[in-house]
């Protein structure tokens, strides 16, 4: 669908592809009115820079150096062109600063603007795509490609604006004043082009390798620092020291370069003015001797010259910018045509009232189309019962769960709640109606109550009433301030047990018609675990529930014990018809058993 | 604005009063004067460059007023301009060479600074790093440092040329009319004063437009990475909607910055501007008055155009230099703040022995000493400590690895007070496994090998089995030579352990101590691996934290500590008569009722 070469590092955007030109300026387009303001204001400030020369020329000519005219005549237009040129340069103040405002802010806007969208667009992704994706690219899609994008927005947007206009305008200008000169100085526009384009890409180039130098040098100092205990009792200061230098060196050559690179350019431009101005004087005086050219002329072409190079060689520094950003623009663009894997259902089906019943129907699946990890499952839970599933790790336990969600699709089967295929549910309804508690929680930085209510609108009471109802009062008053107490980085560490506890409390407060379970399989303190027991008789009774189970205090509990194996059901039944069976369960039990037995016996 | 404005504020409230300027500037002022000749070449060239840059008007003046007398011819205009293309060449190398040579210089005084830096925390205890986290010290060594730099680079050349410039200019205009000069500087100072207040407040504002941006990477990476959890809980909406508050306090943050970057540039166009009204009227007036000339006129205008660039950068380098000095401030504090571990030059080859007498202990950050009064003979054998958290256990290793002072009279190694003995004596004796494991952005091989990088690879083999790390190694992409860290394969808590204890056995050292070093791997194999080095251990100094009784069950002889204090010892059968404390340890952990289907 698109063909734009994708590479991470080092990719170069091509500043001349106008397809993405477009659809960067399609999110530009709610601001067409400010951005037309802005262009107005730009070309005001321009065409009254240039004006100012000009009018300064005029009072020069017209008053100060006319003898004709009487001194109180020539003070008077001289206040007169005074108070214009003043007016002039309030006007040109008042216009630059809401020009650079106004530009940041449609600039800001409209990232803003990408950025919700990239945001929401990834969070809509599935979970293959983040599993095949480490988080830190996709981190640095809405971070860093952003405010590379800005920053070509904001910072050079303006000015190359700006500086365009200005030497397209003087251009015009010293084509009227004489064209022979202004042609001959027109030899100078691709020869700046030139050093700047070299100079951008030597710069880059050099740029990336003191960035990189640099990262290396902050890791290896920030693991040394938060190592250092170790490498001063294994006697390591030395060559670590000997290292840092070495590092320490390179990165200071390669800055070295760079200054050398920069003190190589960046007096070229200056080099270039004055060469223009020998030019001019050499060729223009020519002219004036052959009376082609007046001597003011040559005057007015000498400092327009001067205002010419100073745009010039601020463009030579955007145009790396704008490359980097154009690179992020790709990126960002990508990110965004990506598609999920798992289609949406079209007309999604409504759910009515959910009863709960379960269904898996010949389901097969595999994450990497190499290893079958669940095969052929097929299994109902009836409507308010509780199923738990046990087995080893890779057994296909979580992976049951996974499919269930709809984190992942089935490679084939069906699964149904209450009839209906759940690939013909909108997926957050889906999630409603079937709530999970995970082995490890999200924690906002926030109170425990707005981490428990979250986005569910649920009042103080409401909380307060479930947590009393299922005993979960009591984990609520060991925190220091109760529902108040704030959690998350910077506030109080949960223990595992009490962060199940909030998992369960989360749920609960949103009342799903299903419930999954995955419990914990670190220990957890014996209190919370307490509590935790409670909550969970309390909350299974009269509900469909699917437990991944650790624990025999709930394996007991439910209606039914599935035991997985190789991605298969392999023994069903409840607890004590599975170790009267003597199957696989009974030898998990009595594997465990033993074990205990053995600790037991041996001091 | 990538080097210079992006470094945030951090630490500004706390800067250190107090420190002479003399003491400050004596940090680098030997780098200044072992790098003389450099600075000495710069500044020269950089002075040339402003005097040459003077020349050329000069020139081009020759060349107008000999057209306009009408006394020139092709010659000598090609003459003219072939000067002023000389001098711009010879402007262009000087550049260079300045560039060279004190841009150059600064980034030579960043990396003596940065080396000294570094070799300073070498040095430091541990108490050290708790007063200095690593994000404050990495802040010293990326922020502050790039500060002096630039500072001693861009901001020693703006000064010099700005000066320069200035004074040049002021000359050649109060030459020509005195008051004129008043009048058209008169805005001049205002110019200073702005760029000097703006700048300040642009620093601080980018600060917290920084500040913004880690925010919302954190909220991105945060959400990302548990995006499970996130779909699972259905939060999409929830999470987008913070997410859209965080972007709007970005996007405000970024505006506050683009107001006074919006009111610097402007501003400068427009003192400019005013100077010159006032020259196009006052001036204007005495040309009418024919009390200057018209070319004295002319001069004037491009005099003030020569002055305007130095007056933002008097502006601009007041900042630099104030944040410069700031900056150094800070990196002197670290420079001199010492270690509180004594550490003499004596070598001193000692029994592989503890002896405590009545040592006690206390953090600086807390009144309450975390070892009290702790009285103990530590020789060859396998000791085990036990006791609930915050008892004091780390404490005790870390204090006899040297890594906190203790005071005379209460700890001695081999029969010598420890603060009469250097630092390495003791801890070359010592094999440390902690409780965190550190592994570095390295091989698994240079990891091992951390204390004895001459180790042979059946060394290196040998211990990793030792630890029971051999065979995860093997299934590694790489084995031993596979990366692991920052950068490279990620390894599990009990991976990281058994990798740190490896480590501590390749040294084979007289002395073990494992701070709770396997509670990442379970029971069994813990159980295991001490088994299997029971016999190698047994003629050494071994020192065990853990509150696993199977592990405790194999040691000669058990403390209990409880607020620092020994509050029972003995063997275990002992303790399990005798103290309640591990009588419950015991009966919990023997009797476990759960049902771990799962390993």
């Amino acid at each position: 669908m698109n063909d734009f070469g994708y590479t991470e590092e080092g990719k170069i955007g091509s500043v001349g592809d106008f397809r993405l030109w477009g659809r960067i300026l399609i999110f530009c387009a709610s601001y067409r009115v400010a951005l037309s303001w802005a262009v107005f204001l730009s070309i005001l400030v321009t065409g009254a820079s240039l004006v100012l020369p000009a009018l300064m020329q005029t009072c020069i000519d017209r008053y100060i150096a006319s003898p004709a005219l009487s001194p109180l005549q020539r003070i008077d237009g001289l206040w007169r062109i005074g108070s214009w040129y003043g007016l002039l340069v309030i006007g040109i103040f008042i216009a630059s600063f809401f020009q650079v405002v106004l530009l940041e802010w449609i600039g800001q806007s409209v990232m803003h603007l990408i950025r919700q969208k990239m945001f929401s667009h990834a969070l809509e992704l599935d979970l293959p795509y983040f599993n095949a994706h480490p988080t830190g690219r996709l981190v640095t899609r809405l971070t860093n490609d952003i405010a590379n994008m800005t920053e070509m927005f904001t910072s050079v947007i303006v000015t190359v604006f700006n500086d365009l206009l200005q030497i397209a305008g003087i251009m015009v200008v010293l084509f009227m004043l004489n064209g022979k000169l202004a042609l001959l100085m027109s030899v100078f526009v691709p020869l700046a082009a030139l050093v700047t384009l070299l100079f951008a890409n030597l710069a880059r180039e050099q740029f990336r390798a003191i960035r990189s130098q640099l990262a290396k040098l902050n890791s290896f100092l920030q693991e040394a620092i938060s190592g250092m205990s170790i490498l001063q009792l294994f006697g390591r200061q030395e060559r670590s020291r000997m290292v840092f230098e070495s590092m320490s060196g390179e990165y200071m050559r390669r800055n070295m370069s760079q200054v050398r690179l920069f003190g190589v350019f960046m007096p070229l431009t200056d080099l270039m003015g004055s060469s223009a101005t020998a030019l001019i004087l050499w060729y223009g005086g020519g002219e004036i001797i052959r009376h082609e050219l007046s001597l003011g002329q040559l005057v007015a072409f000498i400092s327009y010259m001067r205002l010419f190079f100073q745009p010039l060689r601020e463009l030579s520094q955007k145009y790396s910018i704008v490359q980097s950003a154009m690179a992020s623009a790709e990126r960002i663009f990508e990110l965004l045509d990506t598609e999920r894997t798992i289609a949406l259902p079209a007309v999604p089906v409504i759910l009515p009232q959910v009863k709960g019943e379960l269904c898996f129907d010949r389901v097969s699946f595999s994450y990497d189309a190499e290893k079958q990890v669940l095969r052929d499952i097929s299994l109902r839970v009836p409507a308010g019962k509780t199923y738990a599933l046990v087995g080893t790790t890779g057994s296909g336990k979580t992976t049951l769960v996974n499919l269930l969600l709809r984190f992942y699709a089935p490679g084939s089967g069906t699964i149904t709640i209450d009839g209906i295929d759940i690939a013909e549910i909108d997926q957050e309804a889906l999630r409603q109606a079937v709530g999970v508690i995970l082995q490890d929680v999200f924690i906002l930085q926030d109170s425990l109550l707005a981490n428990i209510i979250m986005d569910t609108g649920s009042s103080r009471k409401t909380v307060e009433e479930i947590m009393e109802k299922t005993g979960m009062s009591r984990f609520v008053e060991r925190l220091p301030s109760g529902l108040d107490t704030l959690i998350g980085e910077g506030g109080q560490e949960l223990s595992t047990g009490e962060k199940q506890l909030l998992a369960f409390a989360r749920v609960l407060c949103r009342n799903p018609a299903v419930l999954v379970l995955d419990e914990a399989t670190a220990a957890i303190d014996t209190e919370s675990e307490n509590i935790l027991e409670q909550a969970i008789a309390d909350s299974f009774r009269n509900r469909t529930s699917l437990v991944v189970a650790h624990r025999l205090s709930t394996i007991r509990r439910a209606d039914r014990i599935l035991v997985m194996a190789g991605g298969r059901i392999i023994e069903q039944g409840t607890h004590d018809d599975l170790l009267a069976a003597g199957g696989q369960y009974a030898e998990l039990v009595a594997m465990d058993l033993s074990q205990s037995g053995e600790q037991e016996a041996k001091p | 604005m990538k080097n210079s404005d992006s470094s945030p504020a951090r630490g500004q409230k706390t800067v250190p009063v107090g420190v002479g300027l003399n003491r400050l500037l004596g940090l680098v002022a030997p780098v200044f004067r072992q790098y003389w000749l450099r600075i000495l070449v710069g500044c020269l060239s950089l002075l040339s460059v402003d005097l040459l840059q003077l020349l050329i008007p000069r020139v081009l003046k020759r060349g107008v007023d000999a057209l306009a007398a009408g006394t020139s011819s092709p010659h000598a205009l090609l003459g003219l301009a072939g000067i002023i293309l000389l001098v711009a060449l010879c402007v262009n190398c000087l550049r260079f060479v300045w560039r060279l040579m004190i841009i150059g210089f600064s980034r030579i005084m960043e990396r003596i600074i940065r080396d000294r830096i570094f070799a300073h925390i070498l040095k430091m205890d541990a108490l050290f790093f708790e007063k200095h986290t690593t994000g404050d010290v990495m802040a010293h060594v990326s922020n502050d440092l790039s500060a002096v730099q630039m500072a001693s680079g861009m901001g020693l050349i703006a000064a010099m040329d700005a000066s320069f410039m200035t004074f040049a200019a002021m000359g050649f205009m109060l030459k020509i009319n005195v008051l004129l000069t008043l009048l058209a500087l008169l805005p001049m100072p205002f110019l200073a004063v702005c760029t000097r207040v703006l700048s300040a407040r642009l620093h601080q504002r980018f600060a917290s437009v920084q500040e913004q941006f880690s925010l919302m990477t954190e909220f991105t990476r945060s959400t990302l990475i548990s995006v499970r959890l996130i779909k699972a809980y259905t939060m999409e909406k929830f999470r987008t909607r913070e997410f859209d508050a965080l972007g709007r306090k970005y996007v405000r943050s970024n505006l506050r910055v683009a107001a006074i970057q919006g009111l610097m540039f402007p501003i400068a166009t427009l003192t400019g501007n005013i100077g010159m009204l006032f020259v196009l009227i006052f001036g204007g007036r005495l040309v009418i008055q024919s009390r200057i000339s018209m070319g004295d006129f002319v001069a004037f205008i491009s005099y003030l155009y020569m002055m305007i660039w130095p007056m933002m950068a008097i502006g601009w380098v007041a900042n630099l230099v104030q944040r410069g000095l700031t900056s150094l401030r800070r990196i002197h504090t670290l420079l001199t703040s010492g270690s509180s571990l004594p550490d003499t030059a004596s070598e001193t080859k000692a029994d592989p022995s503890f002896s405590l007498r009545f040592l006690s202990f206390s953090y600086p950050s807390s009144t309450a000493p975390v070892l009290r009064d702790i009285t103990l003979e530590i020789g060859p054998g396998i000791h085990g400590v036990a006791g609930r958290t915050g008892s004091g256990k780390s404490s005790l290793c870390k204090v006899l690895a040297r890594l906190y002072p203790v005071d005379d009279g209460q700890l001695f190694f081999g029969g010598l007070d420890v603060n009469g003995i250097s630092l390495n004596s003791v801890r070359s004796a010592i094999g440390y496994v902690g409780q965190e494991p550190i592994v570095f952005s390295d091989s698994i091989r240079a990891n091992i090998a951390l204390g004895r990088p001459e180790a042979s690879r059946e060394e290196i083999e040998a211990a990793a089995r030792s630890a029971a790390i051999h065979e995860d190694i093997l299934t590694l992409p790489a084995g031993y030579d596979t990366l692991i860290g920052e950068r490279g394969v990620k390894l599990s808590g009990g991976q990281r352990q058994r990798l740190a204890l490896a480590r501590a056995l390749l040294c084979d050292r007289p002395i073990l101590l494992v701070d709770d070093g396997l509670s990442a791997v379970d029971v069994a194999t813990e159980h295991e691996i001490f088994a299997g080095l029971r016999n190698q251990l047994q003629k050494k100094t071994v020192v065990i934290v853990s509150n696993r009784v199977k592990l405790l069950s194999m040691t000669d002889h058990i403390l209990i500590l409880e607020e620092g204090r020994i509050v029972s010892d003995g063997t275990h059968d002992r303790l399990v008569q005798e103290n309640s404390f591990y009588r419950t340890m015991y009966d919990k952990q023997m009797h476990q009722e759960d049902f771990q289907v799962t390993s």
